[in-house]
């Protein structure tokens, strides 16, 4: 069996004049989890269709399992589980209804109830799509795309709009899959649920891949330091914050100061001795490693999420 | 795979179903149709008009008159005098009003008193020399009064005369009805109904794989390996087992509730109501693709069909039509499915041959089935 589940070189889309995919490498490992990180529109969902075999493609190599999708779109689907972002489903269909639909479509498929059981949908099995809420509605489709029993499952921002218990739960199901050996090629604006359940990331922008490895390799890669974030700092202090002992980068952000330090014990008590020397109450105080939510802040300038 | 279809054609199936509001306007509108409809032509075998009788004293004459409206089944007799009957046809009571003059001649009655005075002269010349003049009084707003109601009275009042003054009768006629079977106005409408709900299920039916690409459950079902064309076909196979349901149903309330005369064979009946249903797919079909949402999917079908539905001749005579319309009445498919339908369930006199019905039909799906294929987008 091939190394790679997936290799991508070269990808190209371009819808009018706007780059949606530009010059994308990835490559996934078989077993691993691999997610795509990045902003709203940063083009992972037209990455992921035209991986999947919705969407052609306008440059680049493709390859799944050894397939093209461009040219092997039937092969390819057979052989992986999709669950698309925007997906659509029958409103009127009960849960069981549509998983046992969707059993039909392939060779070897699950139990559906298994499939249900594992998204933790078994009472809401004979409730039909509309009456279910946003979340089950979202494990549904995830359901829909592990019936396949397929060895690569696409998942195209699974825990969006899910409440953080769901989210958990969602997360054992993908950790599920990976222990049992399939490949899972998710996508995610949530820094810390790359950050807990990737063993790779790539990290997009505007159609780019700007940084791909392990999600601790690129923290160490892009930060030595850990972050001490505080509130209520005067904006006359900034240089001399910089200048504090350990601090290799500051960021403020509103009334919020975040300081990158190699030495965490002589930051926070230099901190302390300047706050008293202003007569200054700092308050919120709290010491952190850096996330890849620094790291993303750090390459692109921006958070990844601008609320 | 085939059990891929079945299951995508079930769940589709349900789906629909589910939704009571498809329910009716498949099944439920037809039939409100047929029932509107049949009530109100199946009456129309047995009105009754108001006729009235003025006169002053009764006599021989008023008798024979009498009895001679009296005979005509679609008559009901009112007597009065003059001046109450005409106050009744005022207020739309009555369709007629026939006066009928005093004669005061006490010995006519018996068949030796008419000849009497027939040989006096009196009915030919009457008192002062002339006819004797029966006055029909009626509203001039009822055309149907002047044109079917005036002949009859005058055709009764004839034969009184004819009967009074013994003149014996040269022609006879003889009603021989020559169709193979009575056809009453439900008889022709049954087929227009059925016509009309292929159309209406074939055109708004084909809105579903519109509201279907809207929800995205196209390109949800596009990401398995179900081969694309599946999901229009399983539409299409759903649309074509509604339409035999439907025909089913509306032909068996035709025949139970409305007593029409179904003459014909099931596999010709049948086999009209699946090309009619063919037809319609294909035609909605091809409009959809205009569309890019259903709501402007609505939009141009209302447009096509509105039109369709009132020219097509399924409800009124195509001969009535204005001239301008002629082209366009004699290129609507529904012309073709209405006739074709009205001569295979009740042997209607045909207004084109059974083979041109057959090759218009066939014609419309191969040219809209052609251009919706060309047209659809799937996205």
């Amino acid at each position: 069996m091939d190394l790679n589940a997936v290799v991508v070189s070269g990808l190209r889309k371009v819808y009018g004049s706007v780059k949606a995919v530009d010059n994308l490498d990835l490559r996934v490992e078989s077993g691993q989890v691999f997610g795509m990180l990045g902003p709203n529109g940063a083009g992972k969902t037209t990455t992921v269709e035209i991986l999947v075999g919705l969407r052609s493609r306008d440059a680049g190599e493709v390859s799944i399992m050894g397939l093209d999708p461009a040219k092997q779109a039937r092969e390819v689907k057979s052989r992986i589980g999709v669950q698309l972002q925007t997906h659509g489903l029958y409103p009127r269909l009960t849960v069981r209804e549509l998983v046992c639909l969707f059993a039909s479509f392939y060779k070897n498929p699950l139990p559906p109830d298994e499939v249900i059981e594992r998204v933790g949908l078994t009472a809401k099995a004979r409730t039909i799509v509309k009456a279910l809420s946003g979340g089950q509605v979202q494990r549904l489709a995830v359901a829909l795309a592990m019936v396949n029993d397929a060895e690569l499952v696409f998942l195209d921002e699974p825990t969006t709009g899910l409440d953080p218990q769901a989210r958990r739960g969602l997360w054992d199901v993908i950790r599920h899959m990976r222990e049992q050996g399939k490949t899972v090629f998710l996508t995610t604006h949530y820094m810390e649920e790359a950050e807990r359940l990737c063993d790779t990331v790539a990290i997009v922008d505007h159609g780019k891949i700007i940084a791909q490895g392990p999600p601790s390799s690129l923290i160490i890669e892009h930060f030595q330091e850990q972050a001490v974030e505080f509130s209520n700092f005067m904006a006359a202090d900034r240089e001399r914050l910089e200048l504090l002992p350990g601090v290799t980068r500051t960021r403020f952000d509103g009334d919020r100061a975040t300081l990158y330090t190699r030495d965490i014990p002589r930051t926070i008590a230099g901190l302390m001795e300047l706050a008293e020397g202003n007569g200054v109450t700092i308050g919120d105080v709290t010491v952190r490693r850096s996330t890849l939510e620094d790291v993303f802040l750090k390459l692109t300038g921006r958070r990844i999420r601008e609320e | 795979m085939m059990n891929a279809f079945r299951e995508l054609f079930m769940a589709s199936f349900k789906d629909m179903v589910r939704e009571r509001m498809n329910l009716f306007w498949f099944l439920g509108f037809p039939i409100l149709f047929i029932f509107l409809f049949g009530t109100i032509f199946s009456s129309g075998g047995n009105v009754k008009y108001d006729v009235g009788l003025a006169y002053d004293s009764e006599g021989p004459l008023v008798h024979e008159i009498s009895a001679g409206l009296g005979a005509v089944p679609a008559f009901t007799l009112h007597t009065g005098t003059l001046d109450e009957e005409l106050a009744m046809l005022k207020k739309g009571k009555r369709r007629l009003v026939v006066e009928v003059p005093s004669i005061s001649l006490p010995s006519i009655g018996s068949p030796q008193s008419i000849r009497s005075l027939q040989s006096t002269g009196f009915l030919q010349s009457g008192e002062v020399g002339g006819p004797i003049k029966i006055s029909v009084y009626y509203d001039q707003s009822h055309q149907i009064t002047s044109q079917v109601l005036l002949p009859v009275a005058r055709q009764v009042l004839d034969e009184v005369e004819r009967r009074i003054t013994g003149r014996p009768r040269v022609f006879e006629v003889v009603a021989e009805p020559v169709q193979r079977a009575k056809l009453s106005d439900i008889d022709f409408l049954l087929p227009g109904i059925l016509a009309m709900a292929l159309m209406q299920l074939g055109l708004f039916g084909s809105l579903r794989v519109v509201s279907l690409r809207e929800q995205k459950i196209l390109k949800s079902l596009g990401a398995t390996p179900l081969p694309r064309g599946w999901l229009i076909g399983a539409e299409v196979a759903i649309r074509i087992l509604m339409a035999m349901v439907q025909a089913c149903a509306i032909i068996a309330i035709g025949q139970a509730v409305f007593n029409v005369n179904i003459i014909g064979s099931w596999f010709s009946i049948l086999g009209s109501v699946f090309l009619g249903a063919v037809t319609f797919v294909s035609m909605g079909y091809m409009l959809v693709s205009f569309a890019r949402t259903e709501e402007s999917g609505q939009g141009i079908i209302q447009l096509v069909q509105f039109p369709m539905m009132f020219l097509s001749g399924i409800f009124f005579s195509v001969e009535i039509m204005p001239s301008f319309l002629r082209p366009v009445v004699t290129a609507m498919p529904l012309t073709y499915l209405g006739d074709l339908l009205r001569q295979v369930m009740v042997g209607a006199p045909p207004i084109y041959s059974i083979s041109t019905d057959l090759l218009v039909l066939c014609s419309w799906t191969i040219v809209t089935l052609v251009l919706a294929a060309r047209l659809w987008k799937w996205e």
